[in-house]
């Protein structure tokens, strides 16, 4: 469905895009993962033809975008970053305009703008003007008006960024509804963002793509094939740590930390396997202390990028961003 | 076809902000003074003949204040403020070309304009109570109040697809609309020769009073499209440059 191959982008002094290649197959949600600044909105900016490449191509559907860039268009709903929208216009008022802006035909306008209403939970607001709603409607009104037309096609550029945690889970559901249909690209720098709704993850840090794969796998691979534990017990005999020790699966137990009133918290390294946690149960019962607490951490993009890209010259991945932005 | 729906909202993006309604009073303002001016100078005995209209729009700087104060005003939020909030994005993301984007923008600037020159037409009603107007003239009055404009407008256009700062992009356009007419105002004090004739081709005063006689000459006119034609061209390939930019 979307082809890139061998894109490259560079701005007056920094490469933002380094001969980058990818495939998104019809109907795959592809996440597209990395800190600010490691070339995300640009690539998405080429892909929906709002930038030009340096070099490289990028085939929608079989069409270039940069010799056909109309017909590209026409198919691909776009949520840029930050949501630009007309503050001054009101909800349906601007989804009917960009209806007609992207050629549905007039006998069709009113239904896509309705559905696109509905699906994005806007129809209490649709008479409001777009500039006094929050910034959850507002990411909402963008989304809507990349909905506006069914296109086969969904680009969305951090699509949950400054949404509150309720809003975020509907957003999310939302994409995972509509990626049943669609081919979907959506960028992030939330991991488990792009956990709960992407079939296949690209990781790029400074323009390049430095992993991929389906969200297990990398997970897995991110940290070695290896899951952690916080372990939380009560243990006035002093036996829970050799017990955890003990526990088949477990590779290392650290950290302990002394929470007062026999209470001691140990971060668990384990084999990545759900019976770990069933086998520290028992241990628990067979050792005769209590467990307190039992909860696998959950990787954040940080730990990721510990791990992936352990580099000194981590501010010059700020210097390109500020290009970025000012060649906008 | 959807460069309308562009249109359209370009033109109602006037009248979202107040800047719509403060051009229209003050060209309204403006307009009448001048015209109040105009019709008490004539009516005094000892006046030169003279037709009130023609004096309007070629007798007088007045014509020339509002036209060029008026054009960039209205050009100078029409690209640099898509620019400013991001909204160029999502408008040349969609499936519209960025030359059907600068002609929608241009031609609500100019039905824009238009509507600011709408009031002035209860001159030539008023008068043609008390006297025999011809209209002729003052039809020819209104064509180069329109090609005027529309020179001014595009370079405003060009001016704004610059610059992200509506006030730059006003400052600039106010600036060239200047040079352009004074240019032709060279004619005047220019010692003859070849440059007198080509000053002269330019010279917008000289423009509006055969406009304002009746006159309607096609190489006025075919000035006038070259510089919006010219101006447009570029335009585009500004817009287009951010592309390109790196």
């Amino acid at each position: 469905m979307i082809k890139v191959e061998h894109l490259t982008k560079r701005f007056a002094a920094t490469t933002a895009v380094d001969d980058i290649s990818f495939d998104v197959q019809p109907n795959e949600v592809l996440g597209f993962l990395g800190p600010n600044g490691a070339g995300k909105s640009t690539t998405l900016k080429i892909i929906t033809g709002f930038f030009s490449a340096t070099s490289g191509k990028v085939e929608v559907d079989g069409q270039d975008v940069f010799r056909r860039p109309e017909a590209v268009k026409r198919f691909i709903g776009y949520l840029p970053e930050n949501v630009p929208l007309y503050p001054e216009m009101r909800v349906h008022e601007y989804l009917g305009y960009r209806a007609a802006l992207k050629r549905v035909p007039r006998s069709k306008r009113k239904k896509t703008v309705e559905q696109s209403i509905e699906r994005c939970r806007l129809f209490d607001v649709r008479k409001r003007i777009i500039g006094q709603l929050s910034k959850g409607y507002r990411q909402r009104v963008g989304l809507a008006d990349a909905l506006v037309g069914n296109p086969r096609i969904l680009i969305l550029d951090e699509p949950t960024i400054g949404l509150d945690p309720n809003q975020i889970r509907q957003i999310r559901e939302l994409i995972k509804e509509l990626g049943q249909e669609r081919t979907i690209i959506l960028s992030s720098h939330i991991l488990p963002e792009v956990e709960a709704v992407c079939s296949r993850v690209l990781i790029i840090n400074e323009g390049k793509i430095v992993g991929q794969g389906r969200p297990e796998e990398l997970r897995a691979g991110i940290v070695g094939g290896s899951a952690s534990v916080t372990v939380e017990v009560r243990d006035p005999g002093g036996t829970a740590r050799a017990a955890l020790q003990g526990v088949a699966g477990v590779r290392s137990v650290e950290d302990p930390e002394d929470r007062g009133d026999g209470l001691i918290r140990f971060a668990v390294t384990a084999d990545p396997d759900i019976g770990v946690r069933e086998r520290i149960f028992d241990a628990a019962v067979t050792g005769g202390f209590k467990l307190l607490g039992l909860s696998s951490k959950t990787l954040s993009l940080e730990d990721v990028f510990v791990e992936i890209t352990t580099r000194d010259d981590y501010d010059e991945v700020d210097g390109s961003r500020e290009d970025e932005e000012e060649a906008q | 076809m959807n460069i309308f729906a562009q249109m359209r909202r370009e033109f109602a993006a006037f009248f979202y902000s107040p800047i719509a309604y403060v051009l229209i009073a003050a060209a309204t303002v403006l307009n009448g003074i001048v015209f109040l001016l105009v019709v008490d100078f004539l009516s005094d005995p000892r006046a030169p003949h003279g037709a009130a209209m023609q004096m309007f729009f070629g007798g007088t700087i007045f014509f020339w204040i509002v036209a060029m104060m008026v054009t960039p005003l209205i050009t100078m939020r029409m690209l640099s403020e898509e620019k400013s909030s991001g909204t160029l994005e999502t408008l040349l993301t969609a499936p519209i070309s960025d030359l059907q984007v600068v002609l929608a923008k241009y031609a609500a600037a100019v039905a824009f304009y238009i509507v600011l020159w709408v009031p002035t037409a209860a001159y030539p009603i008023t008068l043609s109570f008390y006297s025999k107007i011809d209209m002729g003239p003052v039809l020819a009055g209104y064509l180069g109040t329109l090609g005027v404009g529309m020179m001014f407008l595009a370079l405003g256009m060009f001016f704004s697809s610059l610059t992200k700062n509506q006030i730059i992009s006003a400052l600039l356009s106010f600036a060239a609309v200047v040079v352009l007419f004074m240019l032709g105002i060279f004619e005047f004090i220019s010692a003859g020769g070849s440059s007198d004739s080509m000053l002269g081709y330019m010279n917008l005063w000289t423009h509006m009073e055969d406009f304002g006689r009746g006159i309607v000459d096609t190489r006025h006119l075919v000035y006038y499209g070259s510089v919006v034609a010219f101006a447009l061209f570029c335009t585009v390939q500004a817009v287009q440059a951010r592309r390109w930019r790196g």
